[in-house]
């Protein structure tokens, strides 16, 4: 049986995807993330980005501060919709202790 | 001859690719990454459900051009054609609709007039009370836009475009009213001819080739779901609360709400847009209750002053229009590129008439 070596669970990816896309010439880290799929699972790059980071920086020799990481978008953890529909906009008097905490999420 | 092509995404690599294919030298500029502007963060909806029969020609050729282009290049750009839907909840909205379906039909586009209640055939968890009429095109679909722009990308590449990334051209050079080249970086590239293909940043393109004209920006939100089993299908617009639903190949639920006019450049997404998002979205589908957000993001394009694409030359010999095409970037860019290449190679072309940057001018 072939040892494949899992970077990105979410997304089922090896780091020979990885290297692949680099190779093909997506080498920095948001053209890396957006062609092979990694950070933008469930776990949004919690589990993998510093495997892909890892591996760019070998391929690349760059050192990882000069690769730096993808932008990271909010929410910080998946959120439900049914909480989100209950939440107010930040400006409305109303949200006020409504929908606790979820107002500083930004 | 030689061609820059301004801008990285979808307008800009097609026409690079239909000037390659006829061998004529090309440089495409790109000030970021491939997918960093309107092209990489659109939810992939294509429709031909358009109320100009101009817009719906070039719909129709790009519809053609996906599925010629993903064969010839050989990259697949998971391209779903399994319909699209559109629902109104307004007598306003209503009239709109019948009166787009009237004249998509007069084109010979396969639209129809359907039922809220018809609406759930397609889509069992669809709430009815929250329409009161809905259109149907079998032909539309959705794309996932990533791949699109790496088809196009990779056919550059063989046919031997130079596609420069994070290559900002900050000085375009004329003489006499006549193109010289571009400056990126820098560093002086000759050119014939220089194709603004900016999208959200043509205004600064124009601003610094001497050009007047000035687009509309939009900025638009958009999220996306975990992902689930296919259980919408097709994708659906509503046209009243202006709020958008489509799943993925992947299984995501990728979904937003109509991009409005904004001063600035900022990509910045709010928590407003997801609270406003989540509270329409759940009156189309009352299942999405369930499920959980998993990330948003936002993207800026731009729409000509008459909400219209500029296409064409200026009062520069050489520079030309490529921009505005507001949000059917995806639905007419790959035929905007290939006209915008037989505009460049054969002087004049009749087919974008319409949408000459020149018009603007007259008024």
């Amino acid at each position: 049986m072939k040892i494949r070596k899992i970077v990105c669970r979410c997304e089922d990816l090896t780091e020979e995807d990885i290297i692949r896309a680099i190779e093909e010439g997506y080498d920095d880290i948001e053209s890396l993330k957006r062609y092979t799929g990694a950070t933008t699972g469930p776990c949004q790059g919690k589990g993998c980005l510093m495997h892909i980071i890892r591996i760019l920086s070998q391929k690349t020799g760059k050192k990882p501060e000069e690769i730096g990481v993808t932008v990271q978008r909010p929410p910080v953890n998946p959120v439900p919709i049914f909480v989100l529909v209950e939440g107010e906009s930040e400006e409305s008097e109303e949200s006020e202790g409504k929908v606790e905490g979820l107002n500083k999420i930004r | 001859m030689k061609v820059a092509v301004i801008g990285g995404g979808i307008v800009g690599l097609s026409t690079a690719y239909f000037l390659a294919k006829k061998g004529i030298e090309v440089t495409v500029f790109e000030k970021k990454y491939l997918l960093y502007g309107a092209s990489g963060r659109n939810f992939g909806g294509i429709t031909l459900q358009l109320d100009s029969p101009e817009l719906i020609k070039l719909a129709k050729r790009s519809f053609q051009l996906y599925d010629k282009l993903s064969s010839e290049i050989g990259f697949n750009i998971l391209l779903r054609r399994d319909g699209g839907i559109r629902t109104a909840n307004s007598e306003e909205d209503l009239k709109k609709l019948k009166r787009d379906v009237t004249l998509q039909n007069s084109v010979g586009v396969r639209s129809k007039i359907i039922s809220p209640e018809e609406v759930k055939d397609f889509i069992p968890d669809f709430n009815e009370d929250s329409a009161i009429i809905a259109s149907y095109c079998e032909d539309d679909g959705v794309l996932f836009p990533w791949p699109v722009i790496w088809c196009l990308a990779k056919g550059c590449k063989e046919f031997g475009v130079d596609i420069r990334l994070y290559s900002e051209v900050n000085k375009i050079e004329s003489e006499n009213m006549s193109i010289r080249g571009v400056y990126a970086n820098g560093e002086f590239f000759k050119a014939d001819f220089v194709v603004n293909a900016g999208g959200a940043w043509s205004n600064h393109i124009n601003q610094i080739a001497g050009i007047e004209l000035r687009n509309k920006i939009i900025k638009e939100e958009t999220c996306v779901t975990e992902s689930i089993k296919p259980w919408l299908n097709p994708y659906i617009l509503d046209l009243t609360r202006q709020v958008y639903l489509c799943q993925t190949v992947r299984g995501e639920i990728v979904g937003g709400i109509v991009g409005r006019e904004s001063e600035t450049l900022t990509t910045s997404s709010t928590l407003d847009f997801l609270i406003e998002f989540s509270k329409k979205a759940v009156e189309i589908l009352p299942k999405l209750k369930g499920l959980a957000l998993l990330r948003q993001w936002a993207g800026v394009y731009d729409k000509g002053a008459d909400n219209m694409p500029v296409l064409g030359f200026t009062k520069i010999e050489g520079f030309v229009e490529a921009n505005g095409l507001g949000k059917l970037g995806m639905s007419i860019g790959l035929s905007v590129g290939e006209e915008i290449a037989k505009l460049i190679i054969r002087g004049e072309n009749n087919e974008i008439k319409k949408f000459d940057p020149l018009r603007f001018l007259k008024s």
